[in-house]
């Protein structure tokens, strides 16, 4: 898995710190999203309606349950379990988070992407669409890491795998 | 050939295979496992919210602010309180705005002392942009005080901000405030009698300049409210009656 750091021994010293930052970075921002819109059910399918995207009838599920799934993968990359299978599902939903986003920005929409809860319908100077899309831009970069060097420190995947000893070779 | 030097490596390389598959099928049962784990914190995570967002309201202690039934004009807010009032509290809100209920939670008990001491009254206009239930909640909210248990109702509906507001929760929440959910009320609230006057108070609101919610005035000067703290609004209604 990590043959292409192999051979160069400073990289791959500094890999597995790297991506603890990455875990704790990536799960804390999931963690915190999801964790504001489960609070607040009726303004996370509000969010969701903003968009337009989706028929009426399933706003409700993916309101209700995409904060959950955010914070189970928060809890999962902040824990290192199954890192890589957790950072590649992060990957997929921070590219469809930028799709929706660009989306509602080309459609000329006024909406708060309402990643970090509230969200819904906004005045016309008040949308971000581009710190927005830059923000998952730099979080998917993060997401990438884990995919390519899911190793690192402080993780529940050692517990597992026995990787500790492979990395300590 | 078949020394038993060959054997070992042979056998070795059997074990090695032996282990890796191993390995590989922990690693997939474990992988599976979590993503057991997922698929039940979401199912549970959606159940849980239906539930939230369905069951029936909460009783509110009914509201000691008298409040005699009043007459629904387009355009015009909701009087909440004595209309002797010296103060005027005009309040922007939207029934399922996150914020509006925070507003409620911190400010609402200093509002309501006001109004019971009959130092102040509020001018309630209840925007409805969030969702259906902002709209089916704002026109509940004109029902109500059409039938004269408008204060103890506002309160309700903050109070379970987090409910949908369909029907039947719009209906029972009327008995949990001390109100009596009449005949007239239930055809109120279910054929959404205000229903223009709700699209009123989002046109009132952006004829006044009200971009937001909750948006505060007293007297009819705008409160900035980021930086408001109950001590301070209970000092600017005071300052404002004895003007």
């Amino acid at each position: 898995m990590s043959s292409s750091v192999a051979t160069k021994p400073r990289l791959a010293a500094a890999a597995p710190w790297v991506s603890t930052g990455a875990r704790v970075v990536l799960g804390g921002v999931f963690l915190v999203a999801g964790g504001l819109k489960v609070i607040e059910p009726q303004a996370a399918v509000a969010a969701v309606r903003a968009y337009r995207l989706l028929p009426a009838s399933v706003a409700p599920i993916l309101g209700w349950g995409l904060p959950f799934a955010e914070i189970a993968l928060g809890l999962l990359l902040l824990a290192g379990a199954a890192t890589r299978v957790a950072a590649a599902t992060t990957a997929v939903l921070l590219v469809v988070f930028m799709a929706a986003v660009i989306s509602a920005a080309v459609r000329g929409l006024n909406i708060d992407c309402g990643c970090f809860g509230s969200g819904g319908d906004v005045a016309p100077r008040q949308t971000a669409y581009g710190i927005e899309i830059v923000r998952d831009f730099g979080l998917l970069l993060l997401a990438l890491w884990l995919v390519w060097q899911p190793r690192s420190r402080f993780a529940l995947d050692h517990l597992a795998t026995g990787h500790l000893t492979e990395a300590s070779q | 050939m078949s020394g038993p030097k060959n054997m070992n490596a042979r056998e070795r390389a059997r074990l090695a295979t032996e282990q890796a598959a191993a390995r590989k099928r922990d690693r997939r049962i474990l992988i599976m496992m979590i993503a057991a784990f997922v698929v039940i914190v979401v199912a549970g995570g959606i159940a849980f919210q239906a539930w939230r967002t369905g069951r029936a309201p909460s009783t509110v202690p009914s509201a000691s602010v008298s409040a005699s039934p009043i007459t629904i004009t387009n355009g015009q807010p909701i009087p909440l309180g004595s209309p002797e009032a010296t103060v005027t509290i005009t309040l922007y809100e939207d029934f399922h705005c996150p914020h509006c209920a925070d507003f409620e939670e911190q400010f609402g008990p200093t509002i309501t002392q006001a109004q019971e001491a009959g130092t102040a009254r509020v001018e309630l206009y209840p925007m409805a942009f969030i969702d259906e239930g902002s709209v089916t909640a704002a026109n509940a909210m004109a029902c109500a005080a059409e039938a004269g248990f408008g204060q103890g109702y506002y309160l309700g509906l903050f109070a379970n901000h987090t409910l949908q507001w369909s029907d039947p929760q719009l209906i029972d929440l009327a008995t949990k405030v001390g109100g009596s959910p009449t005949e007239a009320f239930q055809t109120c609230v279910m054929r959404r009698v205000h229903a223009d006057w709700v699209t009123s108070m989002n046109a009132a609101a952006d004829t006044n300049g009200v971009a937001q919610t909750p948006t505060m005035l007293i007297n009819g000067k705008e409160v900035d409210i980021a930086s408001l703290t109950p001590d301070a609004l209970q000092t600017m209604i005071s300052d404002a009656a004895q003007k």
